[in-house]
C-alpha cells in the first residue's frame, strides 16, 4: 500500500558536466557542473532545460521537437553522439554526466555549433528528384513498386542531426569530406526509380572530398539513431565513383 | 547582436584508440599481418628459386617454435580479418532487393564466410590431394 509509482518518488540528483563557451567572454570552452535533481522520465534534454529555468538562463543548446524526428538536439553525451531528447538520465545515473557540444564541428556557443557548411553540402547533392521523364499532371502520378521503395527507403529517414558527422574520424580529418549524412541523402535519390539526377550527383561523389575519404570505420551507422547506414550509402558510391572513372569516355553526355 | 567567434576544437591526435574506434583500428592491423604472411611466402618461392640449399635453409626456419608461435599469431589475426572483412562487405554494397524485400546484412555476411570457407577447404583439400598423388 505504501509503493509510491516510480514518477512520483522523491527526485534524486544528477550532476551534469557542460562544456560552455560564450564567444563574447571566453576565449576556449570550458565545463560548468550543474547538479540537477531528476526523475525516472527525464531526459538529457530536461536536464538541460531544468537547468536553463532553474540555475542558468544563459545556457544554449537547440531543440524542437522532443521526440527524436527533427534532429535538433544532437550533443555529446559522454563523448558519444546521442540525441539529447531520446537519451535517459536513469540510464545515466549516478553519472557525472559529460555534456559537449557535436564533436568535429566548430563551436558557435555552448552546446550550439555551426551548421552551415552542412546545409551547404545537402544543397550540394540536388536533394530532391530529378524526373528522367518529365510528366504533365494529365499524365498521372510516378508509380513505384514496393521493391522500387525498398531501395531508398531507408536512406529517406535522415533527420539531418549529423550525428554520424561527429562519429567520423575522416571528417574530423577533413572537413571538405562530403561526410556521411549529405551522402546517405544523396543515396536516397539515386536510388529512387523514379530519378534521373546521377549524372549531375557525380561530382559531389568523386575525389577526396568525395567518397574517398572515407576508410570504412563504420560507427556513422552504429551511432544512427533512424538505422539509415550511412556508410552503406558511401561505400556502394565508391563502386559507382570507380566504374564512372573508367566508364566515363563512354557515357553520352559529359559531366558538368 | 552578439559576436560570433566559432570555436574550432582540434581532433585528438589518438582519436583510433577511443573505444568506438577500436574494432576499426584492430581490423586494420590484421591487414598488417596480412602483409607480412605474404613476405613470408614470397621469402619461401625466392629460397625455392634460389636452389635446394636454400629452400632446405628456409624450411629450417619455418619449423622453428619461435615460426610456429608467429604463425599461430597470424592465422589467429588472418581469421580476425575475414571474419571482419565478410563483416563489411555488406555495407559495400548496393541494396539486395528478393521479393520486395532488402536481405539483411547478416545474411550476406554468413553467406560470404560460408563461401570463403568452402572455397579454401577445397583448395586445400585439392592440394593435399595433388600433393599425395604426384
Amino acid at each position: 500500500m505504501t509503493d509510491i509509482p516510480p514518477a512520483l518518488e522523491k527526485s534524486r540528483m544528477i550532476q551534469l558536466r557542460v562544456l560552455r563557451y560564450c564567444p563574447s567572454s571566453d576565449s576556449e570552452p570550458s565545463f560548468v557542473v550543474y547538479n540537477v535533481p531528476f526523475s525516472d522520465d527525464m531526459s538529457v534534454l530536461q536536464g538541460l532545460q531544468a537547468i536553463k529555468a532553474d540555475q542558468d538562463g544563459s545556457l544554449s543548446f537547440r531543440w524542437s521537437c522532443r521526440m527524436a524526428v527533427c534532429g535538433s538536439c544532437g550533443m555529446m553525451i559522454n563523448d558519444e553522439p546521442k540525441l539529447a531528447c531520446e537519451t535517459f538520465l536513469r540510464d545515466l545515473a549516478p553519472g557525472p554526466v559529460t555534456i559537449e557540444p557535436l564533436r568535429n564541428f566548430p563551436i558557435e556557443r555552448d552546446l550550439v555549433v555551426t551548421v552551415g557548411d552542412f546545409v551547404k553540402k545537402i544543397e550540394s547533392i540536388y536533394p530532391y528528384i530529378m524526373p528522367k521523364v518529365p510528366k504533365s499532371i494529365e499524365d498521372g502520378p510516378y508509380l513505384q513498386t514496393p521493391a522500387q521503395m525498398a531501395a531508398y527507403d531507408s536512406f529517406a529517414d535522415c533527420i539531418n542531426c549529423m550525428l554520424c558527422y561527429a562519429a567520423c574520424p575522416q571528417f574530423g580529418a577533413n572537413p571538405a569530406f562530403i561526410g556521411p549524412g549529405a551522402m546517405a541523402m544523396l543515396q536516397r535519390y539515386n536510388s529512387d526509380s523514379r530519378d534521373g539526377g546521377q549524372l549531375q550527383r557525380l561530382d559531389q561523389i568523386h575525389g577526396e572530398d568525395g567518397v574517398w575519404s572515407c576508410t570504412a570505420v563504420g560507427v556513422c551507422s552504429e551511432v544512427c539513431p533512424k538505422q539509415v547506414d550511412p556508410a552503406n550509402a558511401v561505400n556502394q558510391n565508391k563502386t559507382r565513383s570507380a566504374l564512372d572513372f573508367f566508364l566515363r569516355f563512354l557515357r553520352k553526355a559529359p559531366s558538368p | 547582436m552578439s559576436e560570433q567567434r566559432p570555436f574550432h576544437r582540434p581532433m585528438p591526435a589518438n582519436w583510433w584508440a577511443h573505444k568506438p574506434y577500436l574494432s576499426y583500428t584492430l581490423r586494420e592491423l590484421t591487414g598488417v599481418a596480412v602483409a607480412l604472411y605474404g613476405v613470408i611466402l614470397l621469402a619461401g618461392l625466392v629460397c625455392l628459386w634460389l636452389g635446394a640449399d636454400a629452400y632446405a635453409g628456409y624450411q629450417d626456419v619455418i619449423a622453428s617454435k619461435l615460426s610456429l608461435l608467429a604463425h599461430l599469431l597470424l592465422l589467429v589475426a588472418m581469421l580476425w580479418h575475414v571474419v571482419t572483412w565478410f563483416q563489411t562487405l555488406p555495407k559495400t554494397m548496393p541494396r539486395l532487393i528478393l521479393h520486395g524485400k532488402p536481405v539483411k546484412p547478416q545474411s550476406i555476411t554468413a553467406i560470404g564466410l560460408l563461401v570463403a570457407g568452402v572455397c579454401s577447404v577445397a583448395l586445400l583439400a585439392a592440394v593435399v590431394a595433388l600433393g599425395a598423388w604426384s
